[in-house]
């Protein structure tokens, strides 16, 4: 699944390690979520949206079939 | 933030209060009781000629596992340091489920082809060292699914 959980990370000034403190994951779960390696549980994917103001749609999008 | 680090120890604190060595000295007390008592009871049950060298020794292999056991009961996770407040929704857990499940069809392989050709060859063996290797086998490709799950997704 691709992301642009980077852009908008660092839009809000936030390290890898802030985020996953926000989130209250470790900091591995982000490396892994930016670099498209984990896709998130529904969970983490609405606390991801709420902390960034935005839609789940707007953080991810599935990969072209 | 600062605050909330002070409050978390390296070893944690107790769920019932009270400071990180008091947790571990509880820990490490609980343990050396029920490592005793279960060394006691098993020279008692195998080993009644060398009673008191065959329950130090059992006490001795027990007293790190029980006292790791007894603080991990004990502790307040939230204030371990370093410790995630969400570990379920944290890449780590997929990991683990990841290599369980890898586990359990390792586990079920491994005893149901071994329970095949044993009703074929009689071979008179412990239960309990059964039960052990099945046991460390099942740690072992744990560790090791883990650890190749997590260079391949990491």
């Amino acid at each position: 699944m691709e992301n642009s959980l980077p852009d908008h990370r660092k839009k809000r000034g936030l390290s890898q390690q802030a985020l996953a403190d926000a989130l209250g994951v470790s900091r591995q779960t982000i490396i892994s979520l930016e670099k498209g390696r984990y896709d998130p549980s529904l969970p983490l994917a609405f606390k991801l949206s709420a902390l960034f103001g935005c839609r789940i749609e707007d953080l991810f999008q599935p990969d072209d079939e | 933030m600062n605050t909330e680090q002070e409050t978390k120890a390296r070893w944690g604190r107790s769920r019932f209060g009270g400071s990180q060595a008091m947790l571990i000295i509880v820990s490490l007390l609980a343990g050396a009781v029920l490592s005793l008592g279960a060394g006691l009871l098993f020279a008692t049950l195998n080993f009644p000629g060398d009673f008191v060298l065959a329950a130090l020794i059992m006490a001795a292999g027990l007293l790190p596992v029980l006292s790791v056991g007894c603080w991990a009961l004990l502790l307040d996770r939230s204030t371990l340091r370093g410790a995630t407040k969400n570990p379920e929704i944290s890449v780590e857990s997929q990991w683990y489920d990841k290599a369980a499940v890898g586990v359990f069809q390792d586990i079920l392989l491994v005893c149901g082809l071994g329970a095949a050709v044993l009703s074929f060859i009689e071979v008179q063996a412990s239960t309990g060292l059964i039960l052990a290797g099945v046991v460390g086998l099942a740690m072992a490709d744990f560790g090791v699914r883990y650890l190749l799950i997590k260079r391949a997704e990491g």
